[in-house]
Parts: structure tokens; sequence; C-alpha cells
């Protein structure tokens, strides 16, 4: 469809005018299609993710911008709203709760503020999930500490 | 001039030749715009002398020597005053109809003049110079006078239009035979004004409307109006359009203070307002920003809005579903943000 192309590009070419707008985001379009983007967010500060970066996979459907994308972690992460082997993401914004007024950009805000507010109540990983209803916060932050030191962290020498 | 730059061109090295291709180009661009200039004098030269008798006669032999770039405010006058009546109305209803922005210039110029104390001035002045820039000011706002016209007034923005509006002005003073006697070294003060203002401008128009307004400041002792018009002539080249729409206020001079803070207000807001469509990034067209689908204020283009009634229909903005008599809803509850609707809606109110 040409919309959604022609409104990629302009998502496009906003990613590359205002790279250095939001330091803890940094969105790139594939190649060799404009439908398959990636993108790396930094964990926000003072969780668990803390110093670790995520990558996300976006898979644009042709209805974009009237459908939302498709997105999930390719970096894995312990969080009850993600499922922990395929990534999946559970937000309301990227399934009903969406607005065609949302851009891939700040689909990425979203998912930071959403590691930054798990949801424990609609969990994806339920052990992750189990963890806090139960109120282990401690045992939750250490598990989800441990794999952003696994997955998200450059190994150290 | 060319022969010496390709002498130059073929003497010079490398890294010079972009510069002697500027040249080149500024070159041939000067030679043109003086074969427009020359026809155009020469077009004119033949309505003036068709049209033009006695002192006008004068005024013609003085400004050939000027190299023309005056002949199209000349040619203005000119045909303004020898089309009397009939050419005046014509450029009236070609301003009014052709841009919003300028029919209040010519209907306040009607108004002030209907308002002066003494009529003579008014009528004799108006026989020139209001006619004149009502013509002129159409030409500039709008360019839907001749081309030739308005060619010609882009090269006549320059220096030599000064040399000109006093010839002018020296002849209405002579035709009018006012008693006022500093009213040409008054005018020719103003008019350097103008010519300055032009310079720094590059486009002469507050220059015309002064020029128009200086006879009436001259000979109304010119408080009130003269202060009303200062500030808008260093706002005038951004938003001429706007106050030229607040100036057809009855009165003027209550009216345009407040008419100067409702323009800037709205101004700020149209840069606040979203240019391009939130969903598509395509530029909002006017229909697309004068559209408010919902209540929510979330602007979007038609297509997008016609896309999303197809697919969900709730607003992007507040996730509501779009209630089908909107566009009802906007003009009542909504009037206040929409700064064009606003504007209109203010002149409107001041004519009844």
């Amino acid at each position: 469809m040409q919309a959604s192309r022609a409104r990629l590009f302009k998502e496009y070419k906003e990613v590359q005018r205002e790279k250095t707008a939001d330091p803890d985001i940094q969105l790139a379009c594939d190649d060799s299609n404009i439908f398959k983007w990636t993108a790396l967010i930094k964990g926000p500060s003072e969780t668990p993710y803390e110093g670790g970066v995520f990558q996300l996979a976006f898979a644009v459907p042709e209805q974009y911008p009237l459908q939302p994308p498709q997105v999930r972690f390719l970096t894995k992460i312990f969080h009850p709203n993600v499922h922990f082997k395929t990534g999946e993401i559970c937000l309301d914004i990227l399934k009903n709760a969406w607005s065609p007024a949302w851009t891939l950009q700040s689909v990425c805000r979203a998912i930071i503020a959403l590691m930054a507010h798990p949801e424990p109540d609609s969990p994806l990983n339920c052990d992750s999930g189990n963890l806090l209803r139960s109120g282990d916060i401690r045992g939750f932050q250490s598990m989800a500490k441990m794999y952003t030191r696994l997955a998200a962290m450059p190994k150290k020498g | 001039m060319v022969s010496n730059s390709i002498t130059t061109a073929s003497m010079s090295s490398g890294p010079n030749a972009r510069d002697l291709g500027k040249k080149k180009r500024a070159n041939r661009s000067a030679k043109l715009k003086q074969c427009k200039l020359d026809a155009r004098r020469e077009q004119w030269l033949s309505q003036g002398t068709a049209k033009n008798k006695g002192c006008k006669e004068e005024q013609n032999d003085g400004v050939q020597s000027r190299k023309g770039v005056n002949s199209s405010l000349k040619n203005l006058e000119t045909s303004s005053r020898g089309e009397e009546m009939e050419g005046s109305m014509l450029i009236h209803q070609y301003s009014d109809l052709d841009s919003p922005a300028n029919s209040p210039t010519s209907v306040t110029s009607s108004v002030l003049g209907g308002s002066t104390d003494s009529g003579t001035n008014f009528t004799g002045t108006s026989s020139g110079s209001s006619r004149s820039s009502s013509s002129s000011s159409g030409g500039y706002c709008s360019g839907n006078i001749t081309e030739d016209e308005e060619g010609g007034e882009e090269g006549g923005g320059d220096d030599g239009c000064l040399d000109d509006w006093e010839a002018v002005a020296d002849a209405l003073v002579a035709e009018n035979k006012n008693p006022c006697s500093e009213s040409s070294p008054e005018c020719e003060s103003v008019a350097e004004l103008v010519s300055s203002r032009e310079a720094n401008d590059g486009v002469g128009l507050g220059g015309v409307d002064l020029k128009s307004e200086c006879p009436k400041m001259v000979l109304r002792g010119a408080c009130g109006n003269s202060q009303a018009w200062r500030p808008d002539d260093a706002f005038r080249p951004r938003s001429l359009p706007n106050l030229s729409k607040q100036q057809s206020l009855p009165n003027p001079d209550r009216h345009y203070s407040g008419g100067a803070g409702g323009v800037t207000w709205g101004c700020n807001k149209v840069v606040s307002m979203p240019t391009s469509c939130p969903i598509c990034y395509e530029d909002l067209d006017f229909t697309d920003s004068s559209f408010l689908p919902c209540l929510c204020g979330f602007r979007l283009c038609l297509f997008c809005h016609k896309r999303i009634l197809e697919e969900d229909g709730r607003c992007p903005g507040c996730r509501k579903p779009y209630e089908t008599d909107t566009v009802e809803a906007e003009t009542s509850v909504h009037g206040g943000s929409l700064t064009f609707r606003l504007a209109r809606s203010c002149s409107m109110i001041a004519r009844s």
C-alpha cells in the first residue's frame, strides 16, 4: 500500500533528522525493506534493565499506520509482559489501544516505559509475573538484572 | 561587460571559472532585465502619449533620462489618472476579487478619505496618489494586474522610484493648488524613509502605501494616522493580509491596537498549529487545517480521516469513536481554535 510506504519514508527522514533527539533510542530501517525496522533501546535507569541495550524488531503491516506494527524483543529480557522465548510484547498500544498518531519512535518510548513499569496482571512471562505478584520484588529484580547482564550487556573480556 | 567577462574568463585559471560563470549569468539576467524594461518603457510611452495631456508630458520627459526604471510606477499613475474613474474602478474591482487582503486597503483608503474633514484634500489627492496606490498595491499583493506592470514594479522597487515619486508629488501639489507649502519637503523626507525601507525589505510594500499615506498625513496634521501606521510598517512585509484586514475596521485608531494584538496572537496560533497531518505526514492544506473532526482537537487530513472511518472509526487523538455530525460541532465549539476562521469572523463582525 502506498500510504504506509509514504508514511514510513517520512518517519525514516524524521529519524535521520533527529538522530540525537532521544539518546535512548536508535531506530534503523532495513536496507532493503522499509517494512522491517530494528531498534536499540537502553534499559531505563533505576530498573534492573539499567545498563543493558535491548534490540527490538519491528514488522510493519501494509495497513500501517491504521494497524499497529508488530514489535518483539530480539534480546532476551526477563519482564512480565515480554514472552521469554519469542520476545513478544504485551502492550495495549500494540494491540487494541493503537492509534495511527503513534510512530515507531513513540512505540519505542512506550516500550521503555513498559520496562520501567511492568504490568504483572497480564503476564506473558509467568515466572516474572508471579514473582512480582507475590511481592518478591527483590527476587524479580535479581532475575531481571541477571538476564540483563547475560543478554543485554557487552561481554567483558 | 559581457565581452570583458569572457576575456577574463579565457585568461583566468580553473578556480575562478565558477565566479565568472556567475558573473556571466548575472550579466545575462541584467541584459534580459534591461530588454524587458526597454520594452515596457516603450509600451508605456505609447500609452502615455495616447492618454496624457499637458503636464504629464513634462514628467515623461523627465523620467526618460532615468532609464525607465520608474516607468511602471509612472505607468500606473498615468494610466489611473488617464482613464479617470473607469480605470480606478476596474482596478478596485480587481483587487477586491483577487485577494481578500487587498480589498480592505482600498476600502480603508476610501473610508479614511470620506472621514477627512477637508474634503478637498482627499479629492485632490485621490485623483492621483490614492488611486495609484490602490492599483499598485494590487499589483504587489496579488500580482493579478497585467504582468507588465508587476514586473515593471519589481524593477521600479529600486532607488529610482524616489525621484519619480517626488516629481509626481510636486505635480500633485501644483494641481491641487494646495495652500500647504511644506507638504513637499515632508513628503520628500517620508519618501526617503520609504526608499530606505524598500532597500531593506527588498519589496516596496510599505513604500507604496506610505506614499499614498504621505499626503494624507501632511494635510491632516497627521498625528493619529501616522502613529497608527508606523508599527504597521514594521510588521507589513510579514503579515500584510491580516493587517489590512484589521484596517477594514470602521474606526481605525481604536481598533488598530486591538487589531495588532489580534494579529500577533493569530500568528502565534498559526505557528503552534500542526502544519502536516500527524498520520500521513502530508502537509495540511486550508481545508484540512480548518477541519476538526473530533472534540479532542486532534487534527488530521481528510484522506486519513476517511481511511480511519473505513477502518475502525476512532479518533487517533483520544481513541473515542468519531461522531457523525462533527462538522457542526467544529464551528460552534472549537471556533476559537481555528485561526483562519477566527480572523474571518472578526472581520465579518466588524463589517456588520
